[in-house]
């Protein structure tokens, strides 16, 4: 029972910093029709640039604090680059950050290095939970800190200026435009936050996962179906598939090995994808 | 001189310096390239199967590299645990392909755009992890090592795969008859209802087209491109493992497809040979030559938004004035 225990929280803290990168990708899906396949190296930056951050400076508050300010950054100049000429035609933008991609891992491995590395977590120890329960303290650190981040974006979205103007467009671009609300300003900024919400990711799985130029191919898969089992453009829906999901194979990995567990739950995906081609929350949205 | 004689005269042209290859690179001295040449024809041949779905029939799949797994695994394992020959393991792999593509285009087809995407990166995912788990059947991790029959051994006449010469053409024979069809396929009634359902499934289905049928069909037959590449692939390589099966391999597909052009016939191999020619030509003089690749695939979408054969039949119709 204490084992199911443990791998179902693992499963809760690892879907909620996934959500935080899904949520980013459905962000920028949303609003700009960009399928950015590239969104996994962003996240594998984040962990990257942590690394190096906590490496120079010792400190895992400076990384959590710069890193997605960087990522705001490589976002925006990313967009100017390799996203805005090619908005026109979604097929072309998979190609684009196929590109984007490309350029980050081998960035990486030029200056970073090949070689997998481990980053301690800021706070050690174990903590007994009700059940008798030993969890490592810094999973539940990073499970709040991505919930935190999670609200911190809804509450952008739903009480700012810019946040209203990001569902504006999302909703109808043209009267948008209409409206004298700057479409280009909010789409470079969109997909910004997406790009520096994988960062902020990356900051936070750094500690419980390993700092490798490979993660992002590894990760972006799952981004995905929890963007598409949470319906396209529901934003709470990606959040929750998310959590959903990695929370299943947790508890589903107490009874198989981890590539069984993966397995059962793409079969799941599947069933998902047939009988709710909308969503798993199409439903209660409409 | 119109623009299809033109590009007709091309095709020509081409498919006669690629059946002369082989010795016009023995006389230069740079017989590495037949290989590099070798594996350019079947990366082509693979795109095509995604340009089959995308740009004809507007589907687009990252699936693609599970059809080419089940050529690459039937081959394999006619030769290594059957004992097959070469042509009867090649109809096995194409065999597996396509059965494999008539069961999830059941599914599939029902979809479209994103949520047809990521199904068929959910099933490739799917068979790439049972395919790293059944050990016995794959290699698992190791994958599968085979000696390749001979392609025929009549008394005195044997030929063999071992002769780069002999595999180059035997590759090209079957590259050129499959892209051969497909040229048939696109001027076909069956071609034309492709082109119906991408323009459009509403007008199609009320010119009484089964649009559902039409995608199934252009499904199955991309698997089975897929999967001829994938059972010449593991011929070559004598090789096949689950690492070829995986989702970034079916998006090398998508990405040649469009930097070469979609919707064209030559476009998906054109685009393949340019990436894997830059790949071959820098990989040797810098180590960090993924940077070029990664920046020339942005440029190119940037510039030339409809790939290499799109602008070039662009710049025709505006050179034969049409």
């Amino acid at each position: 029972m204490a084992e199911i225990t443990t791998l179902a929280l693992n499963g809760l803290a690892w879907g909620l910093i996934v959500a935080l990168i899904a949520l980013g990708l459905s962000v920028i899906f949303g609003l700009l029709d960009v399928i950015n396949v590239a969104h996994g190296d962003f996240f594998m930056v984040g962990t990257v640039l942590a690394w190096v951050a906590v490496d120079a400076t010792g400190s895992f508050a400076v990384a959590l604090v710069l890193v997605p300010i960087l990522g705001l950054l490589l976002g925006a100049l990313t967009e100017r680059i390799a996203i805005r000429p090619v908005l026109s035609t979604i097929v072309l933008t998979v190609v684009s950050t196929h590109g984007l991609g490309i350029l980050m891992q081998e960035g990486v491995r030029a200056t970073f290095g090949a070689t997998p590395r481990r980053l301690v977590a800021p706070v050690g120890g174990t903590i007994t939970l009700p059940g008798d329960v030993q969890y490592d303290v810094y999973r539940l650190v990073a499970a709040g800190a991505a919930a935190l981040a999670l609200l911190a974006f809804f509450a952008f979205q739903q009480r700012t200026r810019f946040g209203t103007w990001m569902r504006a467009v999302r909703h109808d671009r043209e009267t948008a435009t209409t409206l004298g609300i700057p479409v280009a300003r909010v789409q470079l900024l969109t997909f910004s936050i997406g790009a520096g919400l994988a960062l902020l990711g990356g900051v936070i799985a750094a500690p419980i996962t390993t700092v490798d130029f490979r993660a992002g191919i590894e990760i972006l898969p799952t981004c995905f179906m929890a963007v598409v089992v949470g319906g396209l453009g529901n934003l709470p829906g990606t959040a929750a598939a998310a959590v959903l999901l990695a929370v299943t194979e947790g508890v589903v990995s107490a009874f198989l090995d981890p590539s069984a567990a993966r397995i059962v739950s793409l079969c799941l995906m599947c069933a998902v994808l047939f009988l709710r081609p909308h969503g798993l929350f199409a439903g209660a949205r409409a | 001189m119109s623009a299809l004689a033109v590009n007709r005269g091309l095709t020509a042209l081409l498919l006669a310096l690629l059946m002369v290859a082989p010795w016009l690179l023995a006389w230069m001295e740079s017989e590495f390239w037949l290989t590099v040449l070798t594996e350019i024809l079947i990366w082509g041949l693979f795109a095509a199967s995604a340009n089959l779905l995308f740009g004809q029939v507007g589907l687009l799949s990252f699936g693609q590299a599970l059809y080419f797994g089940f050529g690459m695994y039937g081959v394999a394992i006619g030769i290594d645990r059957f004992g097959l020959g070469l042509w009867p393991a090649m109809g096995l792999g194409v065999a597996a392909a396509i059965v494999m593509a008539a069961c999830a285009g059941v599914v599939a087809v029902r979809l479209t755009w994103h949520y047809f995407a990521i199904i068929t990166v959910v099933f490739s995912l799917i068979f790439y992890f049972l395919a790293l788990r059944l050990k016995p059947i794959t290699g698992g991790d190791d994958g599968l090592s085979f000696a390749a029959p001979a392609i025929m051994d009549l008394g005195g006449l044997r030929l063999s795969l071992t002769d780069d010469a002999t595999q180059y053409w035997f590759v090209l024979l079957i590259v050129a008859l499959a892209f051969a069809v497909q040229a048939r396929l696109r001027s076909s009634a069956l071609g034309r209802a492709f082109a119906a359902v991408r323009e459009g499934e509403r007008k199609a289905a009320l010119l009484g087209i089964d649009v559902l049928r039409v995608r199934w069909i252009a499904f199955v037959i991309a698997g089975g491109l897929a999967g001829l590449a994938g059972a010449l692939f593991a011929l070559y390589g004598r090789y096949a493992s689950a690492t070829h099966m995986y989702y970034t391999v079916s998006g090398e597909a998508v990405v040649w497809t469009v930097l070469g052009g979609a919707g064209t016939l030559l476009g998906p191999p054109i685009g393949a040979a340019l990436l894997i020619l830059v790949r071959e030509e820098l990989s040797g003089i810098w180590e960090h030559y993924p940077l070029i690749v990664g920046a020339l695939t942005i440029a190119v979408v940037v510039f030339a938004p409809k790939g290499i054969a799109g602008g070039w039949n662009a710049l025709l119709a505006r050179v034969t004035g049409r």
